[in-house]
């Protein structure tokens, strides 16, 4: 018998004792491995002091731990696993008898001090001493094993431990995984189908730590979410909801917010559940969500009928939720409220918050008529009380048809109550014309009513002063003339889809007051020139006014009785004819014409008496607001999107051959939207 | 998931334990079928009777609930006063049911709302109203019940 059985047998007995544990060097028989759990037996809070701190690790050491300076300690985490000691053990040539064991121990990471190691590298030498120079691994590795429980007197009387920064992700990870292997090896009782099962085909849920079998979950969340009942993708522990709701409220009171409930779809991924199936749950869950949002608007294109963008319930993107804002919602109830209100005419939802987006198609709709977005100003009617509007509204209705003319930027009605017909808007401050709705430069807005620079004048010369009264059935007037022209379609008692609403107050009283004093331009000519312009107040006039201006989005307005020729100098467009063989596209093309036709002989009279001068004039109403509304109106109708162009000019009774084919020519251009190009063509242009 | 097999399961543990005052019997044929004679508890209106009660576990339990009925008459809040003899039982409605609730759990609660009736979500809202407002009157309506249906083993 020599050293080397005592070697053999000692190494035998072991590895029976740590059959897992141990592992003996290739090398070298005699050498060999113990892997050591630190597993401990209540947790222990280790601290990650900040990197300047671990630059003095000295409170870690000495039998007296000196307690870890605290207050800079915020970073600390409770773990009851810390990466395991490898206790590298080699016993030479003269073991036991001569010579000691050789101890080396480390740790992956390196978290244990090296003083640490150090003492207990030393110890092994120091229990073969003890123990009379016998066989000593056993002892000393139980030895090692019983000083796991305090980490080998590192942690202090509060029971924390201080560990490197650097090592902090690495422990944690370890304490992870040593959990996880931990509840694989364990058992479970599953309270589904009551069969206890390893922890390894089991699933922890993750937000109440409830057990059960993977084979159980994944039937009852497939089979839920094939049935489309997504309330049910729950923990499906009695109470589990209800229990964890008074923990929240017990632990942070005040708090409101019930607990999430609801399985989030990575953690179904993770049961694991087959992706369509997760797929399916975020799109039910989202649909089930708009759906019981009462507020929720839906695209108006019924191919599509998708929600429209909210901040509330924003579309699922791939597999996860997407965060709902919450500080919104309050603000988006009050906003929809209105549009659930039926019949009464409650507050209106701010402008901005009627323009809505579908979520799925892109487009961009108001949603409070539904229709193709048409812009914050403009007023319109909830899609819902299209059909039923009360006997209230019904006579604003006629009364803002009949008495006011509509802003041409912001198409804000506008009532005059006195004074002259420069008007400003009185939410835009746009000048325009209350006759005819044009708008009028700022820096000279009266020239609109005399001779313009060209020398022409237009069909609202020298009415400035006319329904000096105001305009209302108290004055007992009615001038419907700029209200014909932004909404053509309207005649009083016929109520189509494009009807707008605007509430009481909304009449301007005192724009054009403010403007009394400025004005006083061609007062005594207006005197002088007889009076000619009853006819728009008169009320056969409107009638064909209206008929006019509802020729669609192209409208050429031709009138007066100049000679054709004498304004072609003049102005950018030479004279034109009657549009009547105009190729309109819009559908009544025909009468068109022919109401054009008729305007123009019923303007032609007037013309004269207006315009003694017998100056043919353009007027060119094509500023941007005019345009800019004409657009929307031709969506609107959605007859078609070419350029309105609006020519209101006095014309000759006998227009020659020439003026005629340019006319048509010019209107052939705009309809192509190329009416720009007529301008290089003739070369008698003004600048 | 087996329907079958965890019925095994919780009849045994029922036939093991019986929850208190019942007793199962069923069908081998048919585990999805239990009766259930159930004592009335005493110190309430409905000691000294028996009542029937019929549990049916649905094809797809445990992930639906079981359907519960009294099949004998009972004056309560929250059983239908006819022949159905309804429950009305929270754990029992399907948006509250989950599927690691057990038969002897239900069975428990059945018997606790003879004890404790629940007035403030009843099926039978003037016998709710009477319970509230009117004890005695409630009392002697529940015992002329039991006297009526729910002694029939005694007769025969």
């Amino acid at each position: 018998m020599d050293e080397e059985d005592a070697r053999e047998v000692e190494l035998s007995t072991i590895t029976a004792i740590y059959p897992e544990e141990l592992r003996v060097d290739e090398k070298n028989p005699y050498a060999f491995t113990i892997e050591l759990p630190v597993s401990l037996g209540k947790p222990v809070a280790v601290k990650f002091p900040a990197a300047s701190e671990a630059a003095v690790p000295v409170t870690l050491q000495d039998s007296i731990p000196t307690g870890p300076s605290d207050g800079l300690l915020v970073d600390s985490q409770e773990l009851s696993n810390l990466p395991s000691l490898q206790i590298q053990i080699s016993l030479p040539e003269g073991y036991p008898h001569s010579k000691p064991p050789c101890v080396r121990i480390s740790t992956t990471p390196p978290w244990l001090p090296e003083n640490v190691i150090i003492k207990l590298e030393g110890n092994a030498e120091k229990l073969w001493e003890d123990m009379g120079r016998d066989q000593v691994i056993f002892t000393y590795v139980d030895d090692v094993q019983q000083s796991v429980d305090d980490v080998f007197g590192l942690v202090g009387m509060d029971n924390t431990l201080e560990v490197g920064p650097e090592h902090k992700i690495a422990i944690l990870d370890y304490d992870i995984e040593a959990k996880r292997k931990a509840f694989q090896k364990s058992t479970f009782d599953c309270g589904i189908c009551l069969d206890p099962k390893k922890g390894s085909v089991c699933h922890r849920m993750l937000d109440c730590g409830h057990v059960f079998c993977k084979q159980c979950l994944q039937d009852f969340y497939n089979n839920a979410i094939t049935e489309g009942d997504v309330a049910s993708v729950q923990c499906l522990e009695p109470n589990c909801a209800s229990t964890r709701e008074k923990a929240a409220r017990a632990t942070t009171p005040g708090r409101r917010r019930k607990p999430k409930t609801f399985i989030s779809p990575s953690e179904l991924l993770q049961i694991p559940l087959d992706q369509d199936k997760v797929k399916r749950y975020v799109t039910l869950k989202h649909k089930a969500e708009l759906e019981s949002d009462k507020n929720t608007v839906y695209c108006p294109r019924s191919w599509c009928q998708g929600a429209a963008r909210s901040k509330k319930h924003k579309k699922p993107e791939g597999l996860e939720f997407a965060e709902a804002s919450e500080d919104e919602s309050d603000q988006e109830d009050t906003a929809g409220a209105v549009a659930g209100a039926d019949g009464k005419k409650t507050k209106e939802p701010a402008s901005k918050d009627l323009l809505a987006i579908c979520e799925d198609c892109g487009f961009a709709f108001c949603s409070r008529c539904g229709q193709s977005w048409h812009g914050e100003f403009k007023y319109c009617i909830p899609k819902e009380r299209k059909d039923e509007i009360t006997e209230e509204e019904k006579a604003s209705l006629e009364y803002l048809q009949m008495h006011t003319t509509p802003c041409p930027t912001c198409a804000a009605p506008c009532q005059k109550t006195q004074g002259c017909n420069h008007m400003r808007c009185f939410r835009c401050q746009t000048h325009f014309c209350y006759l005819c709705s044009a708008w009028l430069n700022p820096e000279n807005p009266y020239q609109h009513f005399n001779t313009q620079p060209s020398g022409e004048v237009n069909s609202c010369y020298m009415r400035l002063w006319e329904l000096e009264g105001g305009d209302g059935n108290d004055v007992g007037m009615a001038y419907q003339g700029g209200q014909a022209i932004r909404n053509p379609n309207i005649r009083p008692g016929q109520y189509g889809e494009h009807l707008e609403i605007v509430q009481g107050g909304r009449e301007d009283e005192d724009s054009d007051s403010e403007l009394d004093e400025e004005e006083q331009v061609g007062r005594p000519d207006a005197a002088a020139a007889p009076r000619p312009l009853q006819e728009p107040v008169q009320g056969q006039q409107p009638d064909r006014r209206v008929a006019i201006a509802r020729e669609g989005p192209l409208v050429l307005r031709i009138e007066g009785n100049a000679l054709p020729g004498r304004g072609r100098q003049a102005h950018r467009q030479p004279a034109a004819a009657p549009p009547a063989p105009a190729p309109a596209p819009a559908r009544g093309g025909g009468r068109q014409a022919v109401n054009g036709g008729q305007r123009g002989r019923g303007r032609g009279a007037r013309g004269r008496a207006a315009a003694p001068g017998g100056a043919f004039a353009v007027r060119q109403n094509n500023n941007n607001g005019v345009q800019g509304q004409q657009n929307q109106r031709a969506n609107r109708d959605g007859r078609n999107n070419g350029q309105p162009v609006e020519h209101d000019e006095p014309l000759g009774q006998a227009l020659n051959q020439a003026d005629e084919v340019w006319v048509r020519h010019f209107v052939q251009l705009a309809l192509n939207d190329q009416e720009h190009l007529i301008e290089g063509d003739s070369g008698d242009e003004d600048d | 998931m087996s329907a079958a097999k965890r019925i095994g399961k919780e009849l045994a543990e029922c036939e093991a334990a019986p929850p208190q005052g019942m007793k199962i019997t069923y069908n081998e044929s048919d585990l999805h079928r239990w009766n259930i004679t159930l004592a009335g508890p005493a110190d309430t209106v409905y000691a000294g009777g028996t009542f029937h009660i019929t549990m049916v576990l649905p094809p797809d339990y445990p992930f639906k609930a079981p359907i519960v009925n009294f099949t004998t008459r009972l004056y309560h809040p929250n059983v239908t006063n006819d022949t159905l003899g309804n429950i009305c039982l929270s754990i029992l409605k399907p948006e509250n049911w989950k599927p690691a609730s057990r038969i002897k759990g239900v069975l428990e609660a059945v018997r606790h709302l003879l004890i404790e009736p629940n007035p403030d979500d009843p099926l039978e809202t003037r016998i709710a109203e009477e319970y509230k407002n009117n004890r005695a009157e409630y009392d002697k309506n529940a015992k002329q019940y039991v006297d009526r249906y729910a002694k029939g083993d005694a007769k025969k």
